[in-house]
């Protein structure tokens, strides 16, 4: 089981590394528009702020068990925040992503649940625009007033961190922003890899800064600026909750990976004692009979 | 003097080659682009991509997006593509009419909303199938 994740860590990996060119391109354009846009007033629904009164949560979890901690922590975040929120007197609903989560949201009908969506075994661009189909109709419409993503993200191997990130409203400069308000700028990437130091697994993380190279000063906008970014912004919000679906398998993988690591030591170690009691009371009867045996020689003779 | 072409979508390349001559459906209309087109940029809308390659044309479904034609160099940034090939007819109808179904019951505006978006796209997919045959 082990080997197994560990092969479809690469895989997720992979899909990670294939994402790239896609959102690279995209934060530049972004960059680019911003700069031409820096002093008109951009009003776009996706980037409305409103006074909070409804926010929308959408839970990643997994589709199997035997990972450890990974579904149990993230639903505590899920369950810490809807706690939260309460207390600010705000009204909230989910939207499960995975089998896990959806599990845990039938059994307890007093949390108001959106929709249900099933996980997959390797996230695509078709499951994240159902989601964001979702989330992007749910702000639109004004039901909801913000939309928090909640996602383990990946650290390494054997750490992994269940996080809140805000993704809706967007910032027009495509910043990511945490619930305390910490904002990331989309051009600093994170992204890990797979690799092998001293003959074990291990996973590396690299931030790359994305240069934002200048658009040629003779660009023409074909419809105005302010629509391009209409365009532009629903795009991230896919990429945006592409990459959550990513990092949340690959964190899941590694989960299992140690859960079946340790799983495996321990069957071991316990096949050992087990055997060692085994022959030692092998070895007793043995002793035992061979006693009797020359107990009852001696007694004949 | 050819065009290269990119198309991408959030988790993969649909298309990387040089290519004659595109047909882009955007929000303002439709735009071809020759070789040697003066840089521009533009937002894509749910609609038919048409390519012609190697003196034939081929679709591709696009689902929404944004494109930069720069010097002879086009990227499409798109929620999600489909070549015309791929796509199966019987599936793209029956999407199509099941999608036609839920707008006729949507109720409210946000079902409206993600009714008619579902609606559009199984549209395209069809005409990207029925475009090649």
């Amino acid at each position: 089981m082990k080997l197994v994740a560990a092969a479809k860590v690469r895989r997720a990996q992979e899909a990670v590394v294939n994402a790239r060119p896609f959102s690279e391109t995209l934060v530049e354009v972004l960059y680019n528009i911003n700069e031409q846009l820096q002093n008109d007033d951009v009003d776009i629904p996706l980037t409305k702020v409103r006074p909070v009164k409804k926010v929308g949560l959408v839970v990643v979890t997994g589709d199997r068990g035997l990972c450890g901690g990974f579904n149990n922590s993230i639903i505590k975040k899920a369950e810490a925040r809807i706690r939260e929120l309460k207390a600010l007197g705000l009204d909230y609903t989910v939207i499960s992503v995975g089998k896990k989560g959806n599990l845990y949201f039938l059994r307890r009908p007093y949390i108001p649940v959106d929709k249900y969506f099933e996980g997959t075994n390797l996230p695509t661009a078709k499951e994240a625009q159902a989601i964001a189909d979702d989330v992007f109709s749910l702000f639109v419409s004004e039901e909801v007033d913000k939309v928090e993503l909640l996602y383990t993200k990946f650290v390494s191997l054997v750490k992994s961190d269940p996080v809140i990130h805000t993704l809706l409203p967007l910032s027009p400069k495509g910043e990511i922003c945490d619930v305390n308000g910490i904002c990331v700028d989309a051009a600093n990437d994170e992204f890990f890899r797979l690799t092998t130091r001293e003959g074990k697994l291990t996973v590396e993380r690299d931030v790359i800064r994305t240069q934002t190279s200048d658009f040629s000063p003779i660009l023409q906008f074909e419809q105005d600026p302010v629509q391009i970014l209409d365009a532009l912004l629903p795009l991230y919000l896919n990429s945006q909750i592409l990459r959550a679906l990513q990092e949340s398998l690959a964190s899941e993988l590694a989960a299992r990976m140690s859960a079946m690591s340790n799983a495996t030591d321990n069957a071991v170690e316990l096949k050992k004692n087990l055997s060692q009691i085994y022959n030692r009371q092998r070895q007793a009867k043995i002793t035992g009979e061979i006693l009797e045996i020359v107990a009852g020689a001696d007694a004949l003779t | 003097m050819t065009l290269n072409l990119c198309v991408l979508t959030p988790n993969r390349i649909v298309w990387d080659s040089e290519v004659k001559e595109i047909i882009l459906s955007t929000n303002s209309g439709q735009i071809g682009v020759l070789p040697n087109h003066a840089p521009i940029a533009t937002a894509v809308d749910i609609g038919i991509l048409r390519i012609r390659f190697n003196d034939q044309w081929l679709t591709m479904a696009l689902m929404g997006g944004f494109a930069r034609i720069g010097n002879n160099e086009i990227t499409v940034l798109v929620n999600d593509a489909e070549k015309g090939s791929d796509i199966d007819p019987q599936e793209a109808q029956q999407t199509l009419e099941i999608a036609q179904a839920n707008l006729r019951k949507a109720e409210g505006k946000r079902q409206i909303i993600e009714a008619n978006l579902a609606l559009r796209r199984a549209r395209t997919r069809v005409e990207a199938v029925n475009a090649i045959s």
